[in-house]
């Protein structure tokens, strides 16, 4: 069976929304930094649990202010993956309330929350800082060196079937 | 002449007042002098009196002389107008023919563009096709400009911007790609415009128009090039129209593969 599902990448700008979707569809990375303007839309068919599964990402451009995301690119979404830049405080710092805003406008509609870059920081430092903060954060990754990139689309699009 | 006469002569000749004949020598002098002096004095005044007169004349040559060659000529062209056609033709042709050719040639930059830019397949096909048919690969594609052609068809769920069906000749871009990214235009541009309860229903890129029907869950998008005018808008519609409203059932938004054959089975022909 094959089915094809609509995913998108949030949070602000820089924070490597575009490098993770690229390290995932093409497996490669650059250290160049190309501002998304708008939405580009890229395709990756995984293969989970005997269903082929086209997952079709929708990389949003970066908002200092998740609010300021248009809805019509959230519109029919089946999954979406909140991105932070763990070298950058301000990128997480009203982490919990942009998610609070994205579940009531998305309810059920199945999330991670990424902290990426982590090949710039102490991790465990980080995690203290995060826990400090009440910010749950499961996923963490490296758009750069590819730590845990596929792992997290996968486990999304697990839930996607 | 007797010897007294050449006396006479020598008397003459010797005894003659000297200053008699310088005084009749200046006296001609003065008479030379005074001409010419009367004649630099005139030249000024005399002078833009004649450029008038010339001007004039030239200028009255028309009038005077117009209506005489002209007659003259209108007879002669009507003696000999296959002489006069023969002379004109070569000069009005060319200028005829440069023009269209001009324009023939923007044409054709146009096209020959548009295979350079489009090597695939379908280019191939149609050089070959043009060999066979004995005309120009250009000329064809003349033919393939003039009418609406169908070149996709998709059936794109709203906000997700997912496939439910396609309809397609040209196997090119990556079709969710697409789909997708027609979605985001069109809800970028329906968002933009504050528009409200309108729809995007069209969009034009390059040679191509890509026509929009909206339905309440879904849309269809309609890749064509060609003419696509007014005329065959409305017959367009009126195809999707018909095929949403007798084709299409619930659960074919459902099934990808029996949507398409539906689509395919419908859109048998690929000019509008
Ligand atoms: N060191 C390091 N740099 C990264 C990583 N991921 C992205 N970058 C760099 O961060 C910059 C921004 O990355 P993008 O992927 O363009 O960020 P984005 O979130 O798509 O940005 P916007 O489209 O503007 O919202 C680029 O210079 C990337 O090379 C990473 O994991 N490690
Ligand atoms: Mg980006």
């Amino acid at each position: 069976m094959s089915i094809s599902k609509k995913i998108v990448l949030l949070g602000h700008f820089g924070v490597g929304k575009s490098s993770l979707i690229r390290r995932f569809v093409e497996n490669t990375f650059s250290d160049d930094y190309k501002v998304t303007i708008g939405v580009h839309i890229l395709k990756k068919s995984v293969q989970i649990d005997g269903t082929d599964l086209s997952m079709i990402i929708w990389d949003i451009e970066g908002n200092e202010k998740v609010q300021k995301t248009r809805n019509s690119y959230l519109m029919g979404t089946a999954g979406y993956i909140y991105v932070f830049d763990a070298s950058r405080p301000s990128t997480y710092e009203s982490i919990n309330e942009d998610l609070t805003y994205l579940k009531g406008l998305l309810p059920n509609v199945p999330m991670h929350l990424v902290g990426n870059k982590v090949d710039l920081i102490d991790l465990p430092e980080l995690k203290k800082i995060l826990t400090k903060k009440n910010i749950d954060c499961k996923y963490f990754a490296s758009a750069k060196t590819g730590d845990n990139v596929e792992t997290i689309f996968e486990s999304l699009g697990k839930q996607l079937i | 002449m007797n010897a007294s006469d050449k006396l006479e002569i020598l008397k003459e000749l010797l005894l003659t007042d000297e200053r008699k004949y310088a005084e009749s020598i200046t006296k001609k002098l003065e008479v030379l002098e005074e001409t010419v002096n009367k004649r630099n004095k005139l030249l000024p005044k005399v002078e833009p009196i004649i450029d008038d007169k010339l001007e004039e004349f030239v200028e009255d040559i028309p009038k005077t002389l117009g209506p005489t060659i002209t007659a003259a000529l209108k007879e002669e062209i009507a003696n000999s107008q296959d002489a006069v056609v023969e002379a004109l033709f070569p000069i009005m042709g060319r200028m005829i023919k440069r023009y269209v050719q001009h324009e023939m040639q923007l044409l054709q930059e146009n096209i020959t563009e548009q295979i350079n830019s489009r090597f695939t397949i379908k280019g191939i096909k149609r050089r070959l096709k043009a060999k066979s048919a004995g005309v120009s690969e250009a000329e064809l594609m003349l033919i393939e400009q003039g009418a609406s052609k169908l070149h996709q068809l998709f059936v794109i769920e709203k906000g997700s911007g997912i496939i439910k069906a396609s309809l397609t000749k040209d196997n090119t871009i990556d079709h969710d790609m697409i789909a997708g990214m027609l979605t985001a235009i069109k809800s970028f541009v329906e968002d933009a415009f504050q528009s409200g309860e309108q729809e995007l229903q069209q969009i034009q890129y390059d040679l191509y128009t890509i026509h929009i029907q909206n339905f309440s869950q879904y849309y269809i998008a309609v890749v064509l090039s060609g003419i696509f005018d007014t005329k065959t808008q409305g017959k367009l519609e009126d195809l999707l129209l018909n095929f949403a409203q007798h084709k299409i059932n619930k659960t074919d938004l459902t099934n990808q593969q029996e949507f398409s054959n539906k689509l395919k089975a419908y859109f048998t022909n690929e000019y509008i």
